[in-house]
């Protein structure tokens, strides 16, 4: 492969449910060597790993297929995609790819499958960082870095699938391969995963500035997601595609760079500590932002493991609707009603009793109400020990429809289960990636 | 003054943690809020719906304040027991609407 001098890496997904075509439009511009698409919260993984203990072939993101079938010929043409839509399956997901490849006449193209993350194994060994006794385990991954994705890329995969792996990592694991960046480089590259990991949130997307109209429907609805070109100096831009309309600029930057980050002097990858607070951003055309100032200090000997606990007890959580003349005073008696009857009824006291459009998001520090709300909703969220008890809270909305005040209605419920997120640390070495390769004749 | 309309945040989280970002537009508005919004005011603030202690990190160059609350979603946002999921990402709003005049 010969020695690249800048690589652009675009992001085109940032969650499991990420819109489709912005990765496509990426994919046809021909502006891209790579395309990264981060497809799997800490919590998509429950979802996979339930779906894997039913089914061995199954278990990777059930979108992978809607996904890449728009983009995997540009993949046989030599735009890369790295990705985690694996999930809990990787392995498996390899080899839907290459079916995928071959439902669409693509022959030659190399698909690595990084396998490893799965420390199920080893949830004995693993320094967790608060008490797992009680519950039962559904998984633990490790977040791994770029060391399995380099070596796939080196190797000349097409596309990277993945588990688990840090999602800076994964943006980063294409420039980094075709570059060769190390050090302060490596840092940058590194950082600019970071930036583009959640795609349209720093290009407009989750922004509201002051004195500065929000983007309308139109541009709000064709987002275009970020790419960034990365030097071999570790020099970097970050823009938008040409026509894409979004809002990428040093306010966009900032609040991508610290977003979910803690100390920001010490953001911990698997692939090194970066310091954030020597980043700066240039605002150097519409919509394109140079990047400079990232720094690393030594890549962590241990590995962070996020590992799932089932735990006791259900989250019903249910609404009910009330509208016309009147309408706050009797979701307002509704919600008193039902604080009377879980509480002596049904012997409950973990609930939280609200009005949606009123206090059911920021509570007790939301602005106060100006003028009635012509309609709302009585929200009520209880934790129950089990099924039946969650049942009985349902029944106690359905019963103000015909025991309640006048007029409710378009009663919504959910349930959720209790699994716990719960982070622990294992040493690296405990942590071996392989690579299972699939490739299309 | 309204955080708000001299400031843009944005809210995060990992686990129990929630986190809130804040970038003054201008050096004037920067220097107040680091004045002004100090860990305590936003544990403060942050009591009656999310209760934590609050660290506050400083980031002159980029005009940025970043609050780290490492007890306020407790169980993680999926066991939380307000409407739906993700209401901390409203979160960045308590402090949008502050006014540190007062």
């Amino acid at each position: 492969m010969s020695v690249r001098e800048r690589f652009t890496i675009g992001a085109g997904a940032g969650f499991a449910g990420d819109r489709i075509e912005p990765a496509v439009r990426m994919a046809e511009s021909g502006e891209v060597h790579a395309i990264a698409l981060e497809c799997l919260a800490e919590r998509t993984l429950v979802n996979a790993l339930r779906v894997r203990e039913a089914n061995a072939d199954a278990g990777f993101d059930p979108r992978l297929a809607r996904r890449l079938r728009p983009i995997l010929p540009h993949a046989a043409r030599g735009v890369a995609i790295v990705t985690n839509l694996g999930a809990a399956n990787p392995a498996a997901a390899g080899r839907a790819i290459a079916h995928l490849a071959r439902d669409l006449d693509l022959s030659k193209l190399r698909i690595a499958a990084i396998v490893g993350d799965d420390v199920m194994h080893l949830v004995d060994e693993v320094e967790w960082t608060e008490s797992v006794a009680d519950g039962q385990w559904i998984g633990a991954h490790a977040y791994l870095g770029l060391e399995p994705m380099v070596q796939a890329l080196a190797e000349g995969a097409d596309v990277v699938v993945t588990g688990r792996v840090a999602d800076s990592s994964l943006v980063a694991a294409a420039p980094v391969q075709a570059l060769g960046l190390t050090d302060g480089a490596l840092a940058s590259a590194l950082t600019i995963g970071h930036l583009l990991e959640c795609s349209g949130q720093i290009s407009g997307g989750n922004l509201t500035e002051p004195g500065v109209a929000d983007l309308d429907a139109q541009s709000y609805s064709r987002l275009g997601y970020p790419v960034a070109e990365i030097g071999a100096d570790g020099s970097a831009t970050i823009r938008l595609l040409a026509d894409d309309p979004g809002r990428l600029n040093v306010v966009s930057c900032t609040l991508q760079l610290l977003y979910e980050v803690h100390d920001p002097q010490r953001y911990i990858t698997p692939d090194a500590i970066l310091d954030f607070t020597g980043v700066r951003f240039e605002e150097v055309a519409t919509n394109r932002v140079a990047v400079s100032g990232a720094r690393s200090s030594e890549r962590p000997e241990r590995l962070k493991v996020i590992g799932f606990l089932a735990r006791r007890g259900i989250i019903a959580d249910i609404e009910i609707g009330y509208a016309g003349t009147g309408a706050l005073a009797r979701a307002r008696l509704a919600a008193d009603i039902l604080r009377l009857r879980l509480m002596r009824e049904l012997g409950l006291s973990d609930f939280l009793v609200d009005l949606v459009g009123v206090d059911s998001v920021l509570g007790d520090r939301s602005l106060p109400l100006h003028a009635e709300p012509p309609e709302l909703r009585v929200h009520v969220s209880a934790r129950c020990q089990d099924g039946e008890m969650a049942q009985a809270v349902e029944d106690e909305i359905y019963s103000l429809t015909i025991s309640g005040p006048a007029g409710g209605g378009s009663v919504r419920s959910e349930r959720r289960g209790h699994v716990e997120s719960i982070t622990g640390f294992l040493p690296r070495e405990r942590c071996a990636a392989r690579i299972e390769w699939t490739q299309t004749s | 003054m309204r955080i708000g309309d001299i400031a843009a945040g944005r809210a995060g989280d990992k686990g129990d943690t929630l986190d809130l970002t804040i970038v003054a537009y201008d050096d004037d508005g920067y220097q107040a809020l680091s004045r002004t919004l100090t860990s305590e005011r936003v544990a403060h603030v942050l009591e009656p719906v999310a209760p934590s202690s609050v660290q506050r990190y400083d980031i002159p160059g980029l005009r940025a304040l970043k609050f780290v609350a490492p007890r306020a979603l407790p169980g993680g946002v999926h066991a939380s027991l307000r409407a739906g999921l993700h209401w901390q990402k409203a979160a960045i709003w308590l402090l949008l609407d502050l006014d540190i005049d007062a």
